[in-house]
């Protein structure tokens, strides 16, 4: 049974890696954010691995069990990632907004413009 | 006073047509905003003694609405009046927002459908629960929150600096208009529902009531 987890947390772990590589080669991440992405995965990879030296880790920190940290350990990663993504996609979403519109009045703006000069 | 009347449209053109054909008596300039419409919505309105603006992708009604006014102020106009382009608002209620925006009393005149007569249930509980929640958090009871049709000045639309782009900014106009203490009114006007599956979803009403939550919250 654990040695099924391993297995898949390794696969699952090293698919990340490649989709990291992946998108570092097409330049949509940068040099620091593959290196990040790369540790964490290789943390993971680390783990899955080594399950026992986690849960002598997790036992120093008072965390009971293993998987326990490994939640929290997810839940550090996943909520700020989250909350970064809804900033950018607000962000976005903004820029498009203030561009399409800037976009359809320029029509009559242009037509303010030949009014004054004429 | 210089009244320009701002409709936003998507993908209305099934009902344009009949909209247009409706305000050819009415004597207000128009401006029509295709919130990038994929049918024929801006070709037809082309036909039309109208100036037609057009968002290149669809961005939603608040946007396309801001667009309008926007539009309606760089041409020179003291106030606008906001109406929906599905044909579910009548020409003929117009003459009532010019009377109260021109009266220069209000800055800000609402329109109020009335809810007992042909509007789906879901959208009448909807409605009142948005009403009552908005007069508990902002102390401003209107009748009818969600409604398209209404009229602001100038001066009130550029003081709202309104944010939302979707359906979320009547309830942001109604919120503003308490904040910055705008004299408002509310006049009734007739409502015809042709589609029950355009205008505010289920999930739109569930965004505007978190938005009334969160301004209340953040702001």
């Amino acid at each position: 049974m654990i040695l099924g987890l391993q297995v898949i947390a390794l696969v699952f772990a090293l698919v990340m890696i490649y989709f990291a590589y992946l998108h570092y080669r097409r330049g949509e991440i940068n040099g620091l954010e593959i290196l990040f992405w790369l540790t964490a995965w290789m943390g993971a990879i680390f783990i899955a691995i080594f399950p026992e030296a986690f849960r002598a880790f997790s036992a120093t920190i008072a965390v009971n069990r293993a998987f326990d940290l490994a939640m929290i350990g997810a839940f550090i990663l996943v909520i700020p990632t989250v909350y970064v993504s809804y900033i950018r996609t607000k962000r976005i979403e903004k820029k498009i907004e203030d561009l399409v519109r800037k976009e359809s009045l320029k029509p009559l703006d242009e037509l303010q413009k030949n009014r004054k000069s004429t | 006073m210089k009244i320009y009347l701002v409709i936003p449209a998507y993908n209305e053109a099934k009902r344009i047509d009949n909209l247009l054909e409706s305000l050819k008596g009415v004597n207000l300039p128009v401006i029509l905003v295709d919130d990038g419409s994929f049918d024929k919505t801006f070709q037809l309105a082309k036909k039309y003694p109208v100036t037609v603006l057009r968002h290149k992708v669809n961005l939603g009604k608040g946007a396309a609405l801001k667009t309008g006014c926007e539009a309606a102020i760089l041409l020179g106009a003291s106030a606008v009046i906001l109406m929906d382009s599905d044909g579910q608002h009548k020409a003929s209620d117009l003459p009532k927002f010019v009377g109260k925006i021109s009266m220069e009393t209000y800055d800000v005149v609402f329109g109020s459908r009335n809810l007992n007569i042909g509007v789906p249930l879901v959208r009448y509980i909807g409605n009142k629960i948005e009403s009552v929640l908005i007069s508990l958090l902002y102390g401003i009871y209107i009748s009818d929150p969600i409604c398209g049709f209404r009229a602001m000045t100038k001066k009130a639309y550029q003081k709202m600096k309104l944010e939302s782009a979707g359906y979320d900014i009547e309830t942001e106009m109604v919120i503003k208009t308490k904040h910055f203490g705008f004299k408002y009114c509310e006049v009734p006007v007739e409502t015809v529902y042709y589609d029950k599956f355009k205008g505010v979803t289920i999930l739109d009403a569930l965004g505007i009531f978190t938005n009334i939550l969160k301004w209340k919250i953040f702001k």
